[in-house]
């Protein structure tokens, strides 16, 4: 079965990275790309992928807003939050929010692959 | 009059005349100068023979003549035996000097006023030192807020685009490496170590430069995750009553990290002990190490560090001493105070 991603991050070079390293995978399929939190909202609802890959800072609201906004109108998709603010207070946020699980930045390829696997697989 | 008398008076005479420091005359009880020493030609501006007679008004500046000043000070010298006063004062030549003044009233045996004695001293270098001393204070603590609020510009720059952009060329030369053939496949690994290694050392310097998380872990574990970082090993004994304000709590890690610094850089210690405590009201902390101990050091030799930390500790309102100890090492110590209380 081919796992749906959504991918939202603000810098332009980590989104293109993101989707070529997910989509270079057979079983994960990149179906949309935002560059804010409402875009996120936005192409999750239209597209109802499996997991969400979320930057934590991010414009229109950040990361944790659009997280709690897609998982209240679609209960079942996994985020996965992906940043660099490596900082105990926004993944206390991002996990208030319902995030499942948190990464930062400057992981292995392979570890963030890993991550969206085991997401989508729990 | 006695001969010894006389001989005293004229000596009492000489002294007055010949002191230089202070502008001592007298006045009669009109007003009017009657003698004149050397201080206040030095200080005033006039020769003996230019000013006695005139009335003492002439050292006031205008605005104090004309509220009447000079005889207000009679008066209030008169009825109370003397006055002190700190003001403008105006030289002969028309410039101002900054003055403390004390007139007493001299009366004779019978009771009956005599005239006035004037003893003026020239405050203008005390006073412009204190002016400075304060401007140089207020000069600090802005510098001191400048440049934290410019590393926390660096910081977030460096975090949020350079790192970033890092990242993501990393995570390009992954993907890569895995498509490429053997032989390359090395090159390109070596280059994501590369960058890799840049990326930590980019953390590092950030964190250097802006400490994340005082606000929000407090002073205590910020300090421990420096000392991690660094690896310093060091005790802390953490005993404050109250949590230092956000700018008392960059301030203490600010020293503490100026002190450390110099610690891993100078010292040679096999343990360091870094001591915070309550007392007088504010923060007192001391960073103890046991290595060779503190140089005579020579002030023009261009180290910044000691002075950064008095800087610091003296523009929030507090000091710090550098100190050698009895038994080899050194103690830097420092005292905040608690402005919220
Ligand atoms: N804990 C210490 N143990 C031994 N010597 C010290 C210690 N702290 C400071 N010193 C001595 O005092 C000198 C002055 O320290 P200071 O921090 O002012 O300058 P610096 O460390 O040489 O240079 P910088 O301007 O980079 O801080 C040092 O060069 C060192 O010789
Ligand atoms: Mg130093």
């Amino acid at each position: 079965m081919i796992v749906r991603v959504l991918i939202a991050d603000d810098d332009p070079l980590i989104r293109d990275v993101l989707r070529d390293v997910l989509d270079d995978e057979p079983d994960l399929e990149v179906v949309a790309v935002a560059a804010d939190a409402r875009e996120a909202v936005e192409l999750a609802g239209r597209h109802s992928p499996a997991v969400v890959v979320l930057d934590v800072r991010m414009p229109f609201g950040g990361g944790s807003h659009a997280a709690a906004q897609i998982l209240r109108r679609a209960p079942g998709t996994r985020i996965l939050a992906f940043s660099a603010y490596s900082d105990a207070g926004a993944v206390d946020d991002m996990r208030r929010a319902g995030v499942t699980d948190y990464l930062a930045k400057g992981v292995r390829n392979t570890e963030l692959v890993a991550a969206v696997r085991r997401l989508a697989g729990g | 009059m006695h001969p010894d008398a006389s001989r005293d008076n004229d000596l009492f005479r000489l002294l007055v005349q010949g002191v230089r420091d202070y502008a001592i005359f007298a006045l009669d009880p009109g007003g009017h100068i009657v003698s004149w020493n050397a201080g206040a030609a030095r200080i005033k501006g006039y020769a003996a023979e230019e000013i006695i007679g005139r009335h003492f008004s002439v050292f006031y500046p205008p605005e104090d003549v004309r509220s009447g000043k000079p005889e207000w000070e009679l008066r209030t010298a008169r009825a109370e035996g003397a006055i002190e006063d700190e003001g403008w004062r105006v030289r002969s030549d028309g410039t101002r000097f900054w003055a403390n003044v004390i007139i007493t009233a001299l009366y004779d045996d019978s009771g009956e006023l005599r005239g006035f004695g004037k003893v003026t001293r020239d405050m203008t270098e005390r006073r412009r030192a204190e002016q400075q001393l304060t401007d140089r204070r207020r000069l600090l603590a802005h510098l001191v807020e400048a440049q934290e609020r410019e590393r926390q510009r660096i910081a977030w720059d460096v975090h949020d685009d350079t790192i970033q952009a890092m990242v993501a060329v990393d995570m390009r030369l992954q993907l890569l490496a895995g498509k490429l053939p053997a032989e390359h496949r090395a090159t390109v690994d070596q280059l994501d170590g590369a960058v890799r290694a840049s990326i930590s050392r980019l953390r590092n310097l950030v964190f250097r430069v802006r400490p994340p998380g005082i606000e929000r872990h407090g002073l205590r574990d910020s300090l421990a995750v420096y000392l991690a970082d660094t690896s310093t090993a060091a005790e802390i004994r953490y005993a404050l009553e109250r949590e230092p304000g956000a700018d008392a709590a960059i301030t203490i890690f600010r020293i503490c990290q100026e002190a450390l610094t110099n610690v891993r850089k100078h010292a040679r210690a096999s343990s360091v002990l870094l001591e915070l405590s309550t007392a007088d009201r504010g923060f007192l902390v001391r960073v103890v190490d046991d290595g060779v101990g503190l140089p005579d050091l020579d002030p023009d030799a261009g180290h910044f560090g000691l002075i950064e930390m008095r800087e610091r500790a003296e523009s929030a309102g507090g000091w710090c001493t550098v100190l050698g100890r009895e038994s080899g090492g050194t103690v830097v110590e420092f005292w905040l105070p608690d402005v919220r209380s």
